[in-house]
């Protein structure tokens, strides 16, 4: 930036609040307007520009951006002046459009008072120079501080903030003392702070520094760094020494957060992995089979997650086999389309228990003492369903949209919670929570843990194993529907979605300790903190989760039946 | 004592998540002995012999073998090679192997896996193979799977199989259950055939079968994981404390 | 009397019908190849079917003979790929893209020089040992930690899934160094030949076939030795081989790292002739896949992989290209239809009819008893 350049714009702007006021007859339209048309003038256009920071003109940012892009066009007038008008957009025969009046918004007259037509293309445009686009940007960047959503402000200042322009630390500080919003509050001090130590003065340096040591923002980094490089070089000590604790503040911030974000992403993920688990921890932990078409379970979940969303909006085609089949779509829009989750979280769960109740019929119900056969079935299970995805949603994912209630985040002292994987700790809570109820509160719970335990005393005392085992793999599956629908809000939904959870799920059921439900809890919880403390140590996922998957080779060795193991007297298991 | 013991257990315990299942017990089995373990259920009969076996560890306590040997440390494979043998309450043969290829696999010697990557069947093997199957009187099904042997007869090739490994001491879980009266007599002579030369643990409920096997030898009653008394099969028949935990199980029962 | 190794000895007739077989493979099949009755496509098919074979009876030793169901026999499978395929990847030279002495995608990503481990892969010897220390090694530790802490049924074959997954995130990577996701490709000469040469095709199905015939016989005499019968009491009844004093640990790690070799050696005469290695074969889903041609052909039997291998292969290379969009049901269905209704596979038919058959006659005979009694008794 040029220095003449400025010194002028620090002038500028320092009188603009009260020059603004001075004028306060003339709207930003009129300002532009007369703007505009001084294409001769290049100091004074800028001079009028800068006129119009504090005005607080909604129409003032449009307007700017209108003239940039080439919207404004200058026309001679009933009496020969060049008036700036936009065009109407009605183009006849010629390509010609009205003229209107920037300045009051009507049709420009000529002297025989009709409407002025001219052509885009034969118009003179009103052309912009590089100082008057500076200006311009000042103008929207300053307008955007006195937003009235405080969400706009803090962008804006932390726009500023990154600038660093000292030009413009007037403004911040005058924004300073009227803001009220704590937390764009914060945000105007940060930004000060990091411009400050863009000053050539000294001690305002020192100031910026000792505030960033107060309010340690995690991205005062390479600022700091910068200014203990040059303050070592020009050997001023006081400077360099208040940087080096400013940026141990920051440091020690930033370890403080990472902590607590790798704590809840862990946990978060850890919730993710408990959830997708949860149904193979029935139907394997309890049951003994292994069900590896549970991760396609899942998938059937996401898919009916999706045909729901579907449903709520415009509807869907679907073309499977060659055949043509519609789905009426609902259309409702606003909340009544946000809740389409609501009601797809039951269907996911009846619909991936309804498939469950079919292979448990059709194939499990076979196997219930060759596991090693019931594997192999299953993933031949899982392939054909695979497949069905395929022919029906097609190879490509499909577009699953969170409800807006899911998409937002809090940031809490730079830790960022999000409120997908806030929901889905709270989801993974309810769930095992509901599933340890029916497991040790209701009386099917006691039939399932009676014909788990020892199938053919239960059949003896009575107990209609065959629907017993059937419910149970039934909920089994339903779970991981519920899983399914969950998945569809954080990740892809695709043919093979249920393949990327299913090693993560049995790994965790393993750990956990067969049969175990708060093994899995346990488990899942354990390998999401170390799966995401990993990636935080190595910043890599990929060797974070191959060394988890080693850890979890090496932790079977000390504890071969996992964590919580039921310790039986029975060893032939 | 005229003769050595052959095994020595002192002060063990065992616990399962809670559940004592053997509780300070002290057991002395002297050479060539044929000793009658009994006791109701869930006196801790087998974990017994899972604990001389090695197949679980014990909390506590010394388990001695032979004069020296220690077994708490050994595992499985290491126990049976020093001489002690096991057959299980249900039958465990190799189904899919013959009758003879069950016990050439448990002739002792060839353990390793290189050495029986390249071990020949010599005919002293055979011999000796076929001199089993005389004792366990199987010899008429010599080349058929042990898959189809009646149950009775897989317990004997069982009790053949710890034979051909030459074990010092057998221990044998409930070998009468699941037997017809004949076969039960059978299998009791065999065992009394066995004793003198081999040292003996049987487990049995069947008090018939313990009166054929332990008439002038001694039996041992356990009872919540640690000998309630020894004797002969009418002293501990007769014991008061004997009757009452058999009958006060019964009458809780 | 039978002082021999094995104790099930093999048949006169068996032997013949293996020489036939290797025969007509080793010898025929190459030489109507040369003189134009065989396409040089067909060849190649059948070499690659012939290295599934392989992999196929890799499964079937741990599966069929000893109860272990790995699913890492694909990593196997491509651990020994890509060590040839490091062989191959040197033999193309200078004549890549870039024109330099070493592979493209090292030049690719900045490497001025060949890494240090890659140097010794320009002899052929080295890597053929390669192909079997490696996997072997893999195999040896995990099998060793694995096999230690009893990991047994359903837990190995999870464990097994684990290990592949984790390999193959490895292997996708760019800094293993490895080719990252593109693997290795465009190869050009194998121990001087071209490698896209009809003859040098054919050579390497001749190899091919001799090396499974080899496998074949020595496996055929491992399985009916003491060996071999200890391997099959693990797989029936595992304790009982604990307490006849065998360590079972030692045997199930010796078969398993036997049975990786073998996969290794199937993958490393493979990668020549499909011209192409990459982290996607390193699949749970592929050794499934081997899994699968083990059980149509007939597990517990070592035809029984071959076969199932060369069929359920050329099933799939008719069905991919006749019904692309059906093949993974086909296969899935194939599956299910299998471990439910036919636990012997292809090989097992004959015993099925043969029961089927005697169990009609069973019926039909009291039928005729009846019937004659019926006319005796009118005749009285």
């Amino acid at each position: 930036m040029n220095k003449a350049w400025l010194h002028f714009v620090l002038i500028a702007c320092v009188g603009c609040l009260g020059f603004a006021r001075a004028q306060d007859a003339k709207s930003a339209r009129q300002i532009i307007a007369e703007a505009a048309v001084l294409s001769d003038d290049s100091d004074s256009q800028v001079k009028l520009v800068q006129s119009l920071t504090g005005l607080g003109d909604p129409e003032t940012e449009p307007l700017l951006l209108s003239w940039k892009e080439g919207g404004i066009y200058l026309v001679p007038g009933a009496d020969g002046k060049k008036v700036a008008v936009t065009l109407a957009g009605d183009p006849d025969a010629a390509k010609k459009e009205t003229a209107i009046r920037l300045d009051i918004k009507e049709p420009l007259k000529d002297a025989a008072g009709a409407s002025v037509r001219v052509s885009p293309t034969s118009a003179e445009l009103a052309e912009t120079d590089s100082s008057i686009r500076r200006a311009m940007k000042a103008v929207t960047d300053l307008s955007k501080l006195a937003a009235p959503n405080a969400k706009d402000r803090l962008m804006a200042i932390s726009q500023l903030g990154m600038e660093r322009d000292v030009s413009k630390l007037p403004i911040l500080e005058g924004r300073l003392k009227v803001e009220t919003d704590g937390q764009v509050k914060r945000a105007v001090q940060e930004a000060i702070a990091l411009t400050q130590l863009r000053s050539p003065d000294a001690a305002v340096r020192l100031l910026g520094c000792k505030a960033l040591e107060e309010i340690h923002p995690l991205s005062a980094k390479d600022a700091l760094v910068g200014i203990i490089r040059d303050s070592e070089k020009a050997g001023d000590k006081p400077l360099l020494e208040a940087a080096k604790k400013a940026l141990s503040a920051v440091e020690s911030h930033r370890t403080v957060v990472n902590f607590f974000g790798t704590i809840f992403r862990g946990f978060s993920l850890g919730s993710v992995l408990l959830v997708v688990a949860i149904g193979l921890a029935i139907t394997f932990g309890l049951m003994g089979v292994i069900n590896m078409a549970h991760g396609e379970l899942i998938a059937v979940g996401a898919y009916t997650t999706y045909v729901v969303q579907c449903i709520f909006a415009e509807g869907l085609v679907l073309s499977p086999f060659g055949m043509q089949m519609s789905l009426p779509g609902m259309n409702t829009t606003g909340w009544v389309y946000e809740m389409y989750f609501v009601i797809a979280l039951p269907m996911a769960f009846i619909m991936a228990a309804l498939v469950g109740l079919a292979l448990e019929r059709g194939v499990i119900r076979f196997l219930y003492r060759r596991p090693l056969e019931s594997l192999l079935a299953t993933w031949g299970v899982s392939l054909v369903l695979q497949q069905i995805f395929r022919l029906v949603f097609g190879s490509n994912n499909v577009q699953v949209n969170s409800p807006s209630w899911l998409s937002d985040n809090w940031t809490i002292n730079d830790v960022i919670f999000g409120w997908n994987r806030v929901f889905v700790i709270g989801f993974a809570v309810l769930i095992v929570i509901g599933t340890w109820a029916l497991l040790s509160k209701t009386p099917l719970g006691l039939l399932i843990r009676a014909v788990m335990q020892n199938r053919n005393m239960a059949a003896c005392l009575g107990v209609r194993t065959e629907r017993v085992n059937m419910l149970t793999f039934g909920f089994g599956s339903g779970l991981a529907g519920l899983a399914g629908a969950f998945l569809s809000q954080i990740g892809n939904v695709g043919p093979s979605l249920g393949q990327s959870y299913i090693v993560d799920a049995f790994m965790t059921v393993v750990v956990g300790g067969v049969g175990s439900l708060i093994g899995t809890v346990a488990s899942a919880l354990g390998i999401g903190v170390i799966d995401q403390s990993l990636q935080q140590i190595l910043g890599n996922p990929v060797l974070g989760k191959i060394l988890v998957l080693g850890a979890i080779i090496l932790f079977l060795q000390w504890r071969p039946a996992g964590l919580f193991a039921t310790k039986t007297r029975s060893l032939e298991s | 004592m005229d003769h050595p013991l052959i095994l020595n257990a002192e002060g063990v315990n065992k616990s399962f998540a809670g559940f004592k299942a053997i509780t300070d017990l002290n057991f002395y089995l002297t050479e060539g002995e044929l000793r009658t373990v009994i006791g109701p259920n869930g006196a801790g009969k087998t974990t017994f012999l899972d604990l001389i076996t090695g197949r679980t560890k014990p909390d506590t306590g010394t388990i001695t073998f032979g004069a020296l040997t220690e077994l708490v440390p050994l595992s499985e494979h290491e126990i049976v090679r020093l001489g002690v043998g096991r057959k299980f309450q249900t039958p465990t043969v190799y189904t899919d192997h013959t009758v003879f290829e069950n016990l050439l696999l448990s002739l002792e010697g060839v353990r390793g896996v290189w050495k029986t990557l390249f071990s020949k069947t010599t005919s002293t093997d055979i011999d000796r193979i076929d001199e089993i199957l005389k004792i366990i009187n199987l010899g008429s099904r010599r080349t058929d799977l042990a898959g189809s042997l009646s149950h009775g007869q897989k317990q004997w090739l069982e009790i053949g199989m710890l034979l051909a490994q030459n074990s010092k001491l057998l221990l044998i879980d409930e070998p009468a259950a699941g037997m017809s009266d004949d076969e039960t007599a059978l299998t009791g002579e065999l065992l009394l055939k066995l004793a003198g030369k081999h040292s003996i643990i049987v487990i049995e409920h069947d008090m018939v079968f313990v009166k054929q096997i332990a008439t002038g030898r001694k039996v041992t009653v356990l009872h919540q994981g640690s000998v309630l008394c020894e004797g002969s099969v009418d002293a501990v028949q007769n014991d008061p404390r004997v009757i009452e935990v058999y009958l006060g199980r019964k009458k809780a029962a | 009397m039978t002082h021999s190794l094995l104790v099930r000895p093999i048949a006169k007739k068996e032997w013949t019908f293996t020489a036939i077989i290797a025969f007509f493979f080793i010898v025929v099949m190459p030489l109507l190849n040369s003189f134009g009755f065989i396409s040089d496509f067909t060849i190649n098919l059948w070499g690659k079917y012939l290295c599934y074979a392989m992999l196929a009876i890799s499964v079937d030793l741990l599966w069929g003979y000893t109860g272990l169901l790995s699913l890492g026999q694909a990593l196997f499978f491509s651990l020994g790929g890509y060590m040839m395929g490091m062989y191959l990847m040197r033999m193309i030279g200078d004549m890549g893209q870039y024109h330099k002495d070493m592979p493209d995608f090292l030049v690719f990503l900045g490497w001025e020089q060949l890494p240090t481990f890659w140097k010794p892969f320009s002899s052929f010897p080295f890597a053929m040992v390669m192909v079997l220390v490696v996997p072997g090694l893999v195999a040896y530790v995990f099998g060793w930690l694995a096999f230690r802490s009893r990991v047994r049924g359903v837990y190995f074959s999870i464990l097994t899934q684990a290990l592949t997954y984790g390999a193959s995130l490895m292997f996708f990577r760019n800094d293993m160094l490895m080719g990252g996701n593109n693997g290795f490709t465009d190869f050009r000469f194998i121990l001087g030949f071209d490698i896209r040469s009809p003859e040098t095709k054919r050579g390497l199905f001749i190899v091919t076939a001799m090396i499974l015939t080899v496998t074949f016989v020595g496996l055929r005499c491992l399985t009916r030795s003491r060996f071999g019968l200890v391997q099959q009491a693990v797989r029936d009844s595992e304790n009982r081989v604990l307490f006849s004093g065998y360590s079972s640990p030692n045997f199930k790690l010796f078969i398993f790292v036997l049975s990786s070799l073998i996969g290794s050696v199937g993958g490393a005469l493979y990668v020549p002739q499909v011209g192409i290695i990459n982290p996607s074969e390193m699949t749970t889903d592929n050794s499934l896949e081997a899994v699968v041609w083990t059980a149509v052909g007939g597990r517990g039997t070592l035809i029984g992989p071959i076969v199932g291998a060369v069929s359920v292969n050329a099933l799939k290379s008719w069905a991919t290209r006749a019904y692309p969009d059906l093949w993974l049901i086909i296969l899935g269905g194939m599956f299910i239809i299998v471990v439910l209704f036919m636990p012997k596979g292809i090989v097992g038919i004959p015993g099925m009819v043969r029961d089927w058959l005697a169990k009609r006659k069973r019926q039909k005979e009291p039928m005729e008893d009846a019937a004659i009694k019926k006319t005796e008794e009118e005749a009285a």
